[in-house]
């Protein structure tokens, strides 16, 4: 059996935990969370069963290499999940997840080669500060998108739920549930922890850990780089693009700390920056394959 | 007995006959000499004393009279509408040489029997309120039921439609998610308030005007443990005062109304019910605050009328504006949650109902039944006291013993009898045979009727009225009464 096809184990599970989500009636949050947990310790033994294969050099092709990086997402919600109590985030977050987990079995995918001798060390600090600060991002991502959706229901006053009618066990009929999605997904836009500040407070914290760990990352690829190409002032798009990506996370860190930002704009600007970064990812994957050494 | 409920509620009329029917009972006094009078009335123009029972309901929102009318007392016809004489004499005491007037007769509803029991149930159960599920009117009727029985208008149907009634509301609201929440605008403000901040202790309010309404939610965010509250009014004696007020809350400070824009920089929840008739916050004046309050939220929070806060302001980024009518409409549209769950309570008020209709049925057969058992009972103690010369000690639980084996299949096809409608035959039969000396259209005969009274005095009700000490043979009565519900 090829490796890749162990990737389809998380996917159905993450699945069913949306479908255990949207059809069980009662505590179908628990069942959820459970079934999460699960997924993740699956997908926890086929990341380190994958990276074993290559020794742990991280010199590994590119659909490991997303696999990994969703793995590192999935842990990185799961903790913001239980430091911060925000059970929704797993329900929004994961779908991201599963989108990388797609990715990285159908996308086409690259092998590498080892095209110089560098310090292994470095290169593993390397990739695993550059995934660990996209990971970030992308979980700021997803909570900037709550923020503005939740802002603008404050704001327009509409849609604004104060009673919560989903936790509780439904007295009533339920004739109709399985395609009343509003109904059957009206539970998560309650709870403890879904209030602005708190979505605000969270995209802070993965901005102050993701900068750094980006910065990091940056610096020691540009290293890297220049011990491969023997130049590190070698401009290139990829380079010019990273630069783009960490700048907008700059000004936003700076903003915040200077000056106070937050709320709306703090939330359109971790926006940008993910865009930035996918765009990034996608340049040095697909557009630029040579310059990590990929065939 | 019949059971007339006839009133008016904040769906049939408008406040200003709402309004002037609530001056005419105001007081427990006025309400009790309404209510005789109309006994009164309604007694003479029939000729008869029907009228047993009664009770008054006075609310905000609704005026209902109840009554307990023996319906087919001998002589009276059976087809008069009680429930319409009721009604017109209420309306002519109410509104004088205006009673003819179609819109007030069409004001008035009327409800007979099921109906009533129904209407009464949904009433106590909150199905029947402005606001589905609000938990006062249970409150209400409990109140209304204590003043009855404190004017002994009470008697054995009533308490237990009050009771059942009771009952019926703590199921509804125990069994069905129709109280899950309070919803108020003082609650809706917390709940919003916590949709935009994370942890509201420590959290502080800026109470702008001490309107009623303002003071109620201020008092709500207190309960919820905001950690500072600033007191602000022009006219300070009143901050002041309500400053008292909240003695068990420590940290307050009252604030001069010319400088509680120093404390917009430091508040994060802002409640203002002033009487001003303009806005006193102003767009242009936010905008400077929150850039001193470095972006941090704000929630203001206009619950005064004219508007006080310029609305303009729910434009900057990171202000939150809310008036009366934007919480108005959000309760409104949250109250979808209850109407779903008033179909799951109708059924099991529907179902209490019956519960009642049938005990209310099966009590035409009691007098039956007791006589029955009476005759019985006499006739083996005499019998028996020939042979044994009274000297058995046990004598008279060997007689009862005797009369319930005896009388066991007859009791149970007479109560059932009165419980399926279909039952008089049967009764008139039983009376036949024994040669029972009961008026069974009466229901009652005169004499339980006065126990009926004596047992059920407005104490006993509130304690349930089955105290196994009672000796008289109206608590007997009584007692078999319960027994036969059982």
């Amino acid at each position: 059996m090829i490796f890749k096809n162990y990737y389809f184990i998380p996917i159905l599970l993450f699945l069913l935990s949306y479908a255990v989500l949207y059809l069980k009636k009662n505590n179908p949050y628990n069942s959820f969370i459970f079934l999460i947990y699960f997924t993740f310790f699956i997908q926890s033994i086929i990341v380190i069963a994958g990276l074993a294969k290559y020794h742990f050099t991280m010199v590994i092709p590119t659909y490991l290499m997303i696999f990994f990086n969703s793995w590192i997402l999935m842990l990185i919600v799961i903790l913001f999940e239980l430091l911060y109590k925000a059970k929704y985030i797993v329900i929004y977050a994961t779908p991201i997840v599963i989108a990388a987990l797609l990715i990285s079995y159908f996308a086409p995918s690259v092998d590498i080669k080892t095209i110089l001798k560098v310090d292994s060390w470095l290169l593993i600090a390397h990739i695993v500060l550059i995934l660990i600060g996209d990971s970030l991002f992308a979980l700021a991502f997803i909570l900037s998108l709550i923020y503005i959706l939740q802002e603008r229901k404050l704001k327009l006053k509409k849609n604004l739920k104060i009673i919560n009618s989903g936790n509780k066990k439904s007295s009533g009929k339920n004739e109709g549930r399985l395609f009343n999605f509003r109904k059957n997904f009206n539970y998560f836009n309650l709870g403890n922890g879904y209030n602005l500040e708190l979505l605000d407070n969270m995209n802070y914290q993965c901005l102050k850990l993701g900068f750094p760990a980006l910065t990091v990352g940056i610096a020691i690829g540009i290293y890297l780089s220049s011990a491969l190409f023997k130049s590190a002032l070698s401009v290139r798009p990829i380079e010019i693009i990273s630069l783009f990506t960490w700048l907008i996370y700059a000004i936003l860190l700076h903003e915040r700390v200077a000056k106070g930002l937050r709320g709306n704009k703090a939330a359109m600007l971790s926006i940008a920056g993910f865009v930035m970064i996918i765009l990034t990812v996608g340049f040095s994957f697909y557009l630029f394959p040579e310059f990590h050494g990929l065939k | 007995m019949e059971i007339i409920i006839v009133g008016l509620n904040h769906k049939s009329s408008d406040i200003i006959h709402r309004e002037e029917v609530s001056k005419k009972i105001l007081t427990k006094e006025l309400r009790n000499g309404f209510i005789l009078d109309i006994k009164r009335l309604f007694n003479e123009e029939i000729g008869k004393q029907l009228i047993q029972e009664c009770a008054v309901i006075s609310t905000c929102n609704r005026a209902e009279f109840i009554f307990a009318v023996s319906a087919n007392s001998s002589g009276g016809n059976k087809n008069t509408d009680y429930a319409l004489i009721i009604k017109n004499i209420i309306i002519k005491h109410l509104f004088g040489d205006d009673s003819g007037s179609e819109e007030l007769q069409n004001m008035f509803y009327t409800y007979k029997n099921f109906e009533a029991v129904l209407h009464f149930f949904k009433v106590a159960s909150s199905l029947d309120s402005m606001i589905i599920g609000e938990p006062q009117i249970l409150g209400q009727i409990k109140e209304s039921y204590n003043e009855a029985c404190e004017f002994k208008n009470t008697g054995l149907i009533l308490n237990k439609l009050f009771h059942k009634s009771f009952y019926c509301a703590k199921r509804v609201r125990t069994e069905t998610k129709i109280a899950a929440a309070p919803v108020s605008i003082s609650y809706a403000a917390v709940e919003l308030a916590k949709k935009i901040f994370n942890d509201i202790s420590n959290k502080k309010v800026l109470l702008l005007g001490i309107g009623e309404m303002g003071k109620i939610a201020a008092k709500h965010f207190i309960k919820q443990g905001v950690s500072e509250i600033f007191i602000t009014n022009r006219t300070r004696e009143k901050a002041v005062k309500l400053a008292e007020e909240l003695d068990g809350y420590d940290s307050k400070t009252i604030v001069d109304f010319s400088e509680y824009y120093k404390i917009l920089t430091v508040a994060d929840i802002v409640l203002c019910s002033t009487g001003a008739d303009s806005y006193i916050i102003k767009y242009e004046d936010i905008q400077p605050i929150i850039k001193m309050r470095k972006q941090r939220p704000i929630f203001f929070i206009d619950i005064s009328v004219p508007r006080n806060i310029d609305p303009e302001i729910n434009k900057i980024s990171n202000v939150y504006l809310f008036d009366i009518d934007d919480i108005g409409k959000i309760i409104e549209n949250n109250l979808d949650v209850r109407q779903q769950e008033a179909d799951f309570a109708e059924k099991l008020i529907d179902e209490e109902v019956e519960d009642f209709i049938n005990w209310k049925n099966s009590l035409n057969a009691v007098p039956i039944i007791v006589n029955l058992r009476n005759k019985v009972n006499g006739i083996l103690s005499a019998e028996l006291c020939k042979y044994i010369n009274g000297k058995d000690e046990n004598l008279e639980a060997i007689v009862n013993s005797i009369t319930n084996k005896i009388l066991h299949e007859p009791i149970t096809k007479i109560k059932r009898s009165g419980v399926d409608f279909n039952g008089l035959n049967l009764m008139e039969a039983a009376k036949i045979l024994f040669d029972l000396d009961i008026n069974l259209s009466s229901g009652t005969s005169q004499k339980n009727k006065t126990i009926e009274k004596e047992a059920f005095s407005a104490k006993d009700c509130e304690t349930g009225g089955d105290d196994a000490d009672n000796a008289t043979d109206g608590h007997f009565y009584n007692n078999k009464i319960i027994q036969l519900n059982k």
